[in-house]
């Protein structure tokens, strides 16, 4: 969800197979660098593999270019890197949240094949998407500033993750 | 080879809140095929007793035939019994209706809503064959997955899980805070609650396709049923 010159990224921390539940702490949030971040629902497999190449090909770009990707510019090669997959996709939905040129939030999501969908207000993944889809609706305002994001990720990640029973145990919310 | 399908999706949402005093009940107008819409004023509220009123979404040609079946049941009570079937009376009706079709389906989700015989808001929500409970609030239909979530934030005690609901209304503290009994309100005053219930159809008309043309709210009171309608967004 975009703020006041801020981003908050957030994620449930369940880990389950159908009814059990495996793990209680997973985590599906990751740091490319200090101002971008991904967020992998879907697969827990393909979320970790998918992770570990973006990290590699961000790190590549860093010795080459000597400076972090811009957040645009990582969203294209999460979509280049899930197209190429086309006929055997990594099972995954990402969430990318960034603050590009002068701090300007960024975020954008991504079906498991690569189709891009730019938003200026806020992107939700996950088995529990429509229910995020109502919740982020109904709370989100413009222009929040961190502490006031904050809660309102908070609460529409928690009231939305108990209408969801493969979503739960606990929340995880970052603000950049 | 393309089989019959008995069944269609006409899409919409319904909602209803119970008060201490009051019930809300509320539905959009549009009706749906597939991605087309065949009319933006179609009403998924129906009346089945005075205090007592039945919002339904999902096949609109199996919910007139369980209106009908209602109303018909209705009046057979009221000719044998000397007076109209209640909401709880005609929330068993409606299960016991519903369960007959058990291998054939209603194709009806629903939302029952009305004043209990002591005149407190009661809201009953049911499952296509017949499976009900009676709570403070409840949405069925495309958007109810939207919306649950936003009425469990800002409405959270009416849910037997947690702790009695707190109402302004002295006499009916000993009641609430009684554990033994559990009571089914919200703790919101009649405007509150029919904002809440415009806000929340706001939202889930951004973002559900078959959601949207107008809302109709029905608000049942002592002073018996006012209806309003509020313009919704048309794409």
């Amino acid at each position: 969800m975009v703020g006041k010159n801020c981003f908050a990224i957030a994620s449930d921390r369940r880990l389950g197979v159908q009814l059990q539940t495996i793990a209680t702490d997973f985590q599906r949030v990751f740091k490319i660098h200090d101002k971008l971040y991904i967020g992998l629902s879907g697969l827990g497999t393909d979320a970790q593999t998918l992770y570990q190449r973006l990290v590699f090909r961000h790190k590549l770009y860093q010795l080459r270019e000597e400076r972090d990707m811009k957040p645009e510019t990582f969203a294209s090669l999460v979509s280049a890197i899930l197209y190429e997959k086309r006929f055997g996709p990594y099972f995954c939905q990402p969430v990318i949240a960034g603050l590009g040129e002068d701090n300007e939030p960024f975020i954008c999501t991504m079906d498991c094949i690569g189709a891009k969908e730019l938003a200026k207000d806020f992107v939700v993944s996950g088995t529990a998407s429509e229910s995020l889809y109502g919740a982020c609706e109904s709370m989100y305002k413009p222009n929040m500033e961190p502490e006031e994001l904050f809660e309102t990720v908070s609460q529409a990640l928690m009231s939305s993750v108990d209408r969801d029973c493969l979503s739960g145990w606990g929340g995880y919310v970052l603000i950049v | 080879m393309a089989r019959f399908d008995p069944y269609e999706n006409n899409g919409g949402t319904c909602v209803a809140v119970a008060g201490a005093d009051y019930c809300v009940v509320a539905a959009d107008t549009r009706l749906s095929v597939g991605y087309s819409i065949l009319s933006r004023d179609h009403s998924k509220i129906a009346q089945l007793a005075d205090k007592c009123v039945l919002a339904s979404s999902g096949f609109q040609g199996d919910i007139k035939a369980l209106q009908k079946n209602l109303a018909a049941k209705e009046l057979i009570y009221e000719h044998n019994h000397n007076k109209k079937m209640s909401c709880p009376a005609m929330a068993q009706l409606l299960s016991n209706t519903l369960y007959y079709k058990r291998f054939f389906p209603y194709y009806a989700f629903n939302v029952l809503g009305g004043l209990d015989s002591e005149g407190k808001g009661c809201v009953f929500t049911y499952d296509a064959v017949g499976s009900y409970e009676r709570t403070g609030y409840s949405a069925q239909g495309t958007g109810s997955t939207l919306m649950m979530p936003v009425l469990d934030n800002q409405l959270k005690s009416p849910s037997p899980l947690l702790l009695p609901a707190r109402v302004s209304s002295s006499s009916l503290e000993f009641e609430l805070f009684n554990p033994l009994m559990v009571v089914f309100l919200t703790p919101l005053s009649e405007s509150e609650a029919v904002d809440l219930v415009k806000d929340v159809f706001a939202s889930a008309t951004e973002r559900d396709i078959y959601t949207g043309d107008r809302l109709e709210i029905v608000v049942i009171n002592s002073s018996g049923t006012q209806r309003e309608y509020i313009e919704l967004r048309k794409d």
